[in-house]
């Protein structure tokens, strides 16, 4: 379906609920479809960040409750009309969260637990602060003198106007942002940030992005809800409950998906309400607590998620077809050997974690168009010196130039935009994308920074270059080994980078899969990419290089010809070993 | 003592190891080269049950191991070296010894060996009380060594001893080999250093993409070309290669 | 300024709730360090444990030893219980916070159930007994709690220390491979560890129940706290829970008699959060 018309069926259905109490429905049924609203809101304004990045906020209670407190005071102390408190409301709230956000989020690997402790802890911060200080001070703030504009006679329905905007804005931003290239890296960032932000992803912006979108909505959700229960404290408010119950609607209703939480917040309420007087009501907390449980071990994509592994299964997609689209654009191919100028050069640069050196000075060059060959024996700093290239690890000390510019202060997502890309030894697919969406996601993000039509195009061009086309639709825990190194190959190519740093590329395939991975190498080079390959397997590295580089110790101890290079003594000592008396 | 018989070993679906037989006869000294990515480690790593075996079998003194728990070996007499030597490093060197003994039939023993291992490498003795992590090389290689003995066993699997070690403490700890199997413990040796390893071993075997492709006693493989070519790709006789 | 006897007295109650703090932690800590596992049903547990002993030593008039004894072994089977049921359903670290989450709900709803959501106060005549030292009272029962804290700590350090069992733990969480490969077996220890933890929540409880007065949701309100002192002292680390259950307990009295009572909670999770941001590969 267009997404045209989706939009009008969801514009639709939101002014179908908006128009309910011109029906005068009994006024539980306004009550609880508020409630089911704003749970909706506060589900799914949490998901954008949490369920689409995988960084699990504990601390939704925070922005909420900032929005609760926004509206209440300026309402009442300032007597600002309600709908700019909720303005200020998302606003503060937002606020907040970007604060967070640019602390937290530039801590490296900052892992899932402690980033939803950090946020909770921040919860009973910003709830201390509430109760200590004129904002709430203790007694609570009421709210009976604040009126809503009028939309309807009735005060309660207006206000569940509001919770049916609110929650219609908030499911509309989480579709917009799920199709999205926020998105996309949200996903990315979920499945294996370090990853996602050496193919390009601006990890920290888009963090940032989506925790100020959650927080807006959250903000604004709290504030609407101030007036609802026209009495607010700070026990209520910064309660567990409202970090508990958005996992957990989340969580059931399938997190990857922009209606999942609103699924998981339709079920819980009803269940709520259903158990709502005396002992039930202890029964249905019990039996939630008992759903939470079930699903995390059961279901842990939640209906949606369960949902979509269903519909890929039935709908496999064919591959892209072949049209005559435009190749993309080849660079001229390089002359047979290598001759062209250098591209990338490392200038003693040295490395050193705990107390091991890993690299103690590496001086060389590559130039435009070679394969240049990078060998030693276990433990020399070959991948190191990968990842120090790529961006993943900061040298100490010297310089890596590449096309004029040094790398060694540049985020890993900058150094791919300028055309650097690399695979992995151990291939790190993302797991829940599909193959497709895998090399695409390159295309969108690296140094040919396409639109999504024709990242899918580009993705479809290199998966048919490595043979996978008609895995398009398939997920990387379907393919085997050999296929997943492919994949990678497709993944670093569709970036189109100047330079590709293979990481042992051969490691694990059989006689058979070597000679085809290596015609595709070279077929690579044809098309004008240079390549730094990262090899044990002489042989391939013999037939393939036009010029090799020997580490041993975190230093290079040789470059030259291949042939010449491998005969040298200390070459044959380093890997050979030297007989002693 | 030790038999391995046409064993299959994979990691995931990736398969490492194919139709691989070696043996240790009892007192043995043996050894097994190749170049990096040859699975020798995964080899070794199987023999101590610590990978799945596919297909293939498995002795120990005659009886199968094939499916047998990782802690079980150890109890059989089995003892590991580990690639990169995997010590506890946040318990101190002296505790890591203890671990060594952590089987019931070595506890008996703890202070007569100790007193053993401390006697082969005083300056653990000193250091006894020193954090594992924050050794050197050299004393982590010989802490690990220690770890092993510790346990008594009967075999000794070693795992590329020589890795990111200066050449003289390289000797050190071959001597130390030497010196053990001296004593009568069967050793399965796997290294990348091919002339150490083959100047100790009483038979070798030269692995290459997760095969064996050559086995014989050491001087006889050191004749032949099979060892170059391995790890260096090259045929020693030849010096032009169609390009 | 508050007179030097407030202050004194303040401290001594900070001591003492630090104590406190430090014994809700150690099971946590125990877990989370070596098994990997954010057992947040520690809570619920201690709870639970805190009512049985109400039921038991207030309503059954049972001796308050005799209700610890039955507590105790019965709360390591129950950790023995949950860590079984961990390990057959293979949930990860993560997962665990969220199933261990469902598991507290579970056990909160199953106390309010049982003991409704009154505040329910368990009176010893031994309760309240204070001794005078100076100008200062000490409070037995709660000095009794500092004094066991203090002993299953240091207890726990010796035997993580000391015993083959303790460096098999040890050595396990560094390394279960090769510690694996020497004889230890980690499932069979996991199991141990668990219920241990356990039965420490379970004396947790009892020593709640003599000295607070308990409502269902306490549960919640003690978990912020408790994962401050956790994360402070350093995963699985014995003595430094207990440490930085004194740091937290003596800050939080002290701010709140030199400042006020309701900012209390803004030290602890203040300390939390710079040492997430500032240290965070102390998880």
């Amino acid at each position: 379906m267009r997404w045209q018309y989706r939009a009008a069926a969801f514009v639709c259905v939101a002014a179908v609920f908006a128009a309910l109490p011109a029906f005068r429905p009994p006024a539980f049924v306004e009550s609880f479809l508020y409630l089911v609203f704003f749970w909706v809101a506060l589900a799914t304004s949490w998901n954008v960040l949490s369920g689409y990045s995988g960084y699990f906020s504990f601390g939704h209670g925070a922005f909420y409750g900032t929005g609760t407190y926004a509206t209440a005071v300026l309402a009442t102390r300032y007597e600002i009309p309600f709908v700019w408190t909720l303005l200020a409301a998302g606003l503060m709230a937002a606020l907040l969260g970007v604060v967070i956000g640019a602390v937290v989020f530039r801590v490296r690997r900052l892992r899932g637990e402690l980033f939803a402790l950090l946020t909770l802890a921040v919860t009973y911060v910003v709830a201390t602060i509430v109760l200590n200080t004129r904002i709430d001070g203790g007694p609570g703030v009421f709210l009976s003198g604040v009126s809503p504009p009028k939309l309807y006679p009735n005060a309660g329905s207006t206000i569940y106007v509001f919770g049916v905007g609110i929650a219609f804005a908030s499911l509309a931003t989480a579709w917009a942002v799920q199709y999205s290239r926020l998105g996309r890296g949200l996903f990315a960032i979920h499945d294996d940030e370090d990853v996602a932000e050496v193919l390009g992803v601006p990890t920290f912006r888009f963090k940032l992005a989506a925790l100020a979108l959650s927080s807006f909505l959250a903000g604004v959700a709290g504030g609407i809800h101030a007036l609802f229960v026209t009495y607010v404290t700070v026990s209520e408010t910064f309660a567990v409950t409202v970090p508990v119950f958005v996992i957990l609607m989340s969580v059931l209703g399938g997190a990857r998906h922009w209606l999942g939480p609103a699924i998981g917040a339709a079920f819980i309420t009803a269940l709520s309400y259903a158990f709502v007087s005396g002992e039930s009501a202890v029964a249905s907390r019990a039996l939630i607590g008992l759903i939470l449980i079930l699903v995390i071990l059961f279901l842990p994509h939640g209906v949606m998620g369960f949902a979509a592994s269903r519909w890929r299964l039935f709908r496999q997609r064919p591959p892209e077809s072949d049209r005559v689209a435009a190749t993309p654009q080849e660079r001229p191919a390089a002359p047979g050997r290598a001759a062209g100028a250098v591209l990338l050069s490392c200038d003693n640069v040295r490395l050193g974690f705990r107390g091991v050196q890993a690299l103690a000075g590496v001086s060389l060059e590559v130039r435009e168009g070679e394969i240049l060959g990078l060998v030693g024996p276990n433990g020399s700093g070959k991948s190191t010196l990968v990842n120090a290239i790529s961006g993943y690890y900061r040298p100490d000390f010297g310089r890596i130039l590449f096309a004029g510019e040094d790398l060694v202060k540049k985020d890993a997502h900058r150094i791919a935009r300028l055309g650097v890309a690399r695979t992995y030894q151990i291939p790190r697919p993302f797991l829940r994308l599909s193959i497709l969406e895998n090399v695409a996601l390159a295309a969108t993000f690296g140094a040919a920074a396409l639109d999504r039509k024709a990242a899918h195009r580009e993705a479809g061009h290199w998966l048919r270059f490595v043979g996978l086309a008609e895995r398009s639709p398939a997920l990387p825990s379907e393919l085997n080994l050999h296929q997943r190194k492919f994949l990678e190959l497709a993944r670093a190519l569709a970036c189109r980078p100047r330079l590709v740093l293979l990481d042992e590329v051969l490691s694990g395939l059989t006689p058979a899969e070597i000679t085809s991975a290596v015609a595709l190498v070279r077929e690579i080079r044809r098309r004008g990419t240079t390549i730094v390959f990262i090899e044990h397997n002489m042989r391939a590295v013999l037939e393939l290089v036009d010029s090799l580089v020997v580490l041993n110790y975190g230093e290079v101890i040789a470059q030259g010809l291949p042939r010449e290079v491998v005969r040298q003594q200390d070459v044959v000592t380093a890997y050979l070993g030297a007989a002693h008396a | 003592m030790l038999e391995a018989r046409a064993l299959n070993v994979a990691y995931g679906d990736a398969p490492a190891l194919w139709e691989v037989s070696v043996s240790v006869g009892k007192g043995e000294l043996v050894s097994v080269v190749g170049p990096n990515g040859a699975g020798k480690t995964t080899l070794v790593n199987a023999i101590a049950r610590l990978l799945p075996i596919r297909g293939g079998s498995l002795w120990l003194d005659g009886a199968e191991v094939t499916h047998t728990f990782a802690r079980d070996m150890c109890r059989r007499g089995v003892a590991i070296i580990p690639e990169g030597r995997k010590l506890f490093a946040g318990m101190t060197v002296e505790e890591n010894l203890e671990m060594g003994c952590y089987r019931a039939g070595a506890r008996r023993f703890r202070d007569k060996t100790l007193g053993r291992v401390y006697g082969l490498f005083p300056i653990l003795r000193e250091r006894r009380r020193q954090a594992a992590g924050t050794l050197s090389g050299g004393q982590q290689q010989m802490v690990a060594i220690g770890r092993a003995l510790m346990a008594r066993p009967s075999l000794l699997l070693i795992d590329e001893p020589s890795l990111g070690l200066s050449p003289i403490i390289v000797e050190e700890v071959f001597n130390v080999i030497s010196a053990v199997h001296a004593e009568g413990v069967s050793v399965l040796l796997i290294e990348q250093n091919a002339a150490m390893a083959l100047a100790l071993a009483e038979r070798a075997y030269v692995m290459e993409g997760g095969r064996i492709v050559s086995e014989g006693r050491p001087a006889d493989l050191l004749a032949q070309p099979h060892i170059r070519e391995a790890y260096l790709g090259l045929d020693a006789g030849s010096l032009q290669r169609p390009g | 300024m508050p007179s030097a006897t407030l202050l004194g007295q303040s401290l001594l109650s900070g001591i003492f709730i630090g104590g406190l703090y430090g014994l809700l932690g150690l099971g946590l800590s125990l877990s989370w360090g070596y098994l990997r596992l954010i057992n947040l049903a520690h809570f619920a547990l201690a709870f639970l444990g805190a009512y049985l002993t109400y039921q038991l030593a207030g309503v059954a008039g049972m001796h308050i030893l005799l209700a610890v004894l039955i507590i105790v072994p019965a709360f390591f089977v129950l950790g023995v219980a949950m860590q079984w049921l961990f390990t057959r359903f293979s949930v990860g670290e993560f997962a665990s916070l969220l199933v261990s989450f469902g598991m507290t709900v579970i056990i909160e709803s199953a106390i309010q159930w049982l003991w409704t959501a009154d505040m329910r106060k368990l009176q010893l005549e031994q309760g309240t007994v204070s001794l005078q030292v100076g100008t200062l009272f000490v409070p037995v029962t709660e000095a009794l709690m500092f004094a066991v804290a203090a002993a299953l700590s240091v207890a726990t350090w010796a035997w993580l220390r000391f015993t083959y069992v303790g460096k098999a733990m040890r050595a396990s969480a560094e390394n279960p491979e090769i510690a694996a490969a020497f004889g230890v077996d980690h499932r069979r220890l996991a199991l141990l560890l668990s219920g241990v933890a356990a039965a420490y929540a379970g004396v947790a409880g009892t020593f709640v129940a003599v000295i607070y007065t308990l409502s269902p949701a306490q549960i919640f309100a003690w978990m912020g706290v408790v994962f401050a002192v956790v994360i402070l002292g350093g995963l699985g680390n014995p003595l430094g829970v207990l440490v930085a259950g004194l740091v937290i307990g003596v800050s939080e009295s002290m701010t709140m008699a030199v400042i006020a009572p309701t900012w209390a909670p803004l030290v602890s999770f203040t300390l939390l959060i710079l040492v997430l941001v500032l240290r965070p590969d102390r998880i």
